[in-house]
């Protein structure tokens, strides 16, 4: 059942892409909306698709490299669609919407491998860690997003070349808030998450260091985006600094939890 | 029926003559016009940028003449002399059509894509409408106009991208601030461009204004008007870390804020940006300024610059818009060339009710009927006519949209027995004549 409704997710989820993609070449507002509903429907399925793991039996993991993504994707639309809500951000849609996409057909193309042997006695900090690390990252890569746009259309304002004001897409200052409010909900959730995965070490091993690649890197990534964190919060970042940082924090987060597994 | 257009507009007539011949209310002389013989139906387009008149008329050179004199004499309650003929354009059926059409979806304005002319071509109709110059014909061609120039906002970007400088100002606001209902703007001089520009940002929303001159006086009538706050320079620095917008248009040799200064504006930001648009000539603001990561500096030349690639752009949408128009008019042909039939399909009808109406008297009184068996007999009567009549009307009308429709009318006409006397044609044989009658 899990591959089905993910395959729906991730179609619905192109197609909110897709009309994104067409409104924005039309200047059509009309079509933005409508790919955000389709996200929003996207969302739904993807839910049912999240909620069928838990019916399995047994329940797969969801430490498994493409559950850990698709469950990213859908906290990151999730986010998306209730920040769209306050300021006009449906323009973003055409950058959630494929990454989002790329996230729920990952898990569509196979169900998770993982025994759940591997986690006996670990009781519940196997999932809290994905859980509360996957939504960090999530909203950490959605304050990745909105960086790259605000880059793209700053680079087009300040060479004095600027977008036509009827393309859907969200301003300057919209694209900044969304990095701001992501980044000061996800790092704490990332920190929690962090947290919940050496409790999870240190019920298995008795250390909460056991000096993983896995440890290591995400280690790393949450320093980063602990430096992140302080230069926009503490040092008073610039918003274009801090949409760099935001874009280069976030590839360094995907690097670390999903490229370094993928590698090794 | 012959469609006539006689004008001048800025391609052809110099200002001073627009002037001359611009009436403030047309329509006396208008009433005037559509009184003649000559000229069937008319409406008066005046505008600063064209006068033209558009008539239908049955005997085109006739009404030639009558427009060009109207033109000369009688708009403008003076005569004009005959220089006026050599700004004279003119433009006869489909051209005059297609003028139409065209002038209405501003392919024809000074400002391409501007969109007051479709409101003045609007107000033009309806004062020809209350004059009652226009009559069925013009109502649909105006119609078809209207029509036409929404198609062409609709479908195409020639009339999306500003031209004017404030204009631009304001969607270059759109792009940085969410909104400006909540943004602050400092303005930096007094004068009259200053004034424009702020202007079209407060019909964007923006309300909280700081005026900021050399002249106090000054500073505060613009305060006055614009529902701002008036301030001397030296509060500058003050000003400019609350500011979200800075306009900038004051006399000065040297800019009167450097980099320097605005950076240390911006320290206490956090990160909100500044637009800074600097209208000054030479400029207010340092160029250097816009090396400041979240500063987006637009001076005179860049508005200019961005205004006229929008331009650009405009034109580069025209071929789309004339194609619409080329399409648009193709409609308005065929239904002008179906009104051909109609004399043809009036006369079909009369013929038809009155063989019916003469019939049932016939048989009414002998057979004594009642007044519901009467009824009865009428509707059947007639709905036996319409259903009979319906395919011939139909196929008439398609074929008068053909230019060999004609002939089709013609054929009908003789068919049908159209052109007899209408009072010999009452009485139609009994019966179906036999092959050896």
């Amino acid at each position: 059942m899990m591959a089905p409704l993910h395959q729906l997710g991730a179609a619905l989820y192109l197609a909110a892409a897709l009309l994104a993609w067409a409104g924005l070449a039309l200047r059509s507002g009309r079509l933005e909306r409508a790919s955000v509903l389709v996200l929003a429907a996207g969302a739904a399925v993807h839910l049912a698709a999240l909620a069928s793991l838990h019916r399995a039996d047994p329940p797969p993991p969801l430490t498994d490299p493409a559950a850990a993504l698709s469950f990213m994707a859908w906290i990151g639309v999730l986010a998306f669609l209730a920040l769209q809500r306050r300021a006009r951000l449906a323009g973003l849609t055409v950058l959630v919407a494929p990454v989002a996409f790329v996230g729920a057909f990952a898990a569509a193309l196979r169900a998770p491998a993982v025994s759940p042997a591997a986690f006996a006695g670990s009781g519940s900090w196997p999932h809290a860690h994905v859980l509360l690390a996957s939504a960090g990252a999530a909203l950490i890569g959605l304050s990745g997003l909105a960086g790259l746009l605000f880059l793209a259309e700053h680079r087009r304002l300040k060479s004095h070349r600027p977008l036509d004001a009827k393309l859907p897409l969200p301003s300057l200052e919209a694209l900044d808030g969304v990095n701001r409010v992501a980044l000061a909900l996800g790092f704490p959730l990332l920190t929690l998450g962090v947290a919940t995965g050496m409790l999870w070490v240190a019920s298995e091993r008795g250390t909460f260091w056991s000096g993983s690649v896995h440890e290591v890197w995400s280690t790393l990534a949450w320093g980063v985006c602990a430096l992140l964190v302080a230069a926009r919060f503490g040092a008073g970042q610039g918003s274009r600094q801090a949409a760099v940082a935001a874009v280069g924090g976030f590839a360094f987060l995907l690097f670390a939890l999903i490229g370094v597994e993928l590698l090794a | 029926m012959r469609v006539l257009l006689v004008g001048m507009s800025h391609r052809t007539a110099p200002l001073d003559l627009r002037e001359r011949l611009a009436a403030p209310d047309p329509l006396p002389a208008l009433r005037k016009l559509v009184a003649s013989e000559e000229v069937d139906e008319a409406v008066i387009l005046s505008t600063c940028n064209r006068v033209e008149v558009v008539a239908t008329t049955r005997s085109l050179d006739a009404a030639r003449l009558r427009v060009r004199s109207f033109l000369r004499r009688e708009l403008a309650e003076c005569d004009l002399g005959p220089e006026v003929e050599s700004s004279l354009y003119e433009h006869v059926d489909g051209d005059a059509m297609r003028h139409v059409l065209r002038v209405a979806c501003s392919l024809d304005s000074m400002v391409l894509g501007e969109p007051q002319i479709l409101g003045q071509t609007k107000d033009a109709y309806r004062g020809a409408l209350e004059a009652r110059a226009a009559g069925p014909v013009l109502g649909r061609l105006f119609q078809q106009a209207f029509a036409t120039a929404k198609r062409v906002r609709a479908e195409t970007r020639v009339a999306e991208r500003p031209l004017s400088v404030a204009r631009v100002a304001v969607d270059l606001a759109k792009r940085i601030f969410e909104g400006l209902a909540d943004k602050r703007a400092l303005l930096l001089g007094a004068g009259e461009m200053i004034e424009a520009a702020v202007e079209a940002l407060r019909g964007a929303g923006l309300a909280h204004i700081a005026v900021a001159n050399r002249t106090p006086e000054r500073a505060s009538e613009l305060a006055a008007r614009c529902g701002g706050t008036a301030h001397g320079l030296e509060e500058l620095p003050r000003l400019l870390a609350e500011a979200d917008l800075l306009l900038a248009c004051i006399a000065a040799p040297q800019p009167l804020l450097g980099a320097a200064q605005v950076e240390a504006a911006l320290r206490p930001r956090r990160g909100r940006p500044l637009f800074v648009i600097d209208l000054g000539v030479p400029r207010n603001v340092e160029r250097a300024v816009e090396r400041l990561d979240d500063v987006y500096l637009y001076d005179v030349d860049d508005l200019a610059a961005v205004a006229e690639a929008n331009a650009a752009a405009r034109h580069q949408e025209r071929a789309r818009a004339e194609a619409i128009v080329g399409e648009e008019k193709l409609r308005f042909d065929a239904w002008l060339a179906a009104l051909r039939a109609v004399p043809t399909i009036r006369h079909l009808r009369e013929r038809a009710e009155r063989i019916r109406a003469a019939e049932l008297e016939r048989v009414a009184g002998p057979l004594a009927l009642g007044e519901a068996e009467r009824e009865a007999v009428e509707y059947l009567t007639r709905s036996l006519v319409n259903k009979l009549l319906h395919a011939p009307m139909t196929q008439l009308r398609r074929a008068a949209e053909r230019e060999e429709g004609g002939a089709m009318l013609e054929v009908a006409r003789l068919l049908f027995d159209l052109d007899a006397d209408p009072d010999a044609v009452s009485e139609p044989p009994d019966r179906e004549p036999s092959d050896d009658a």
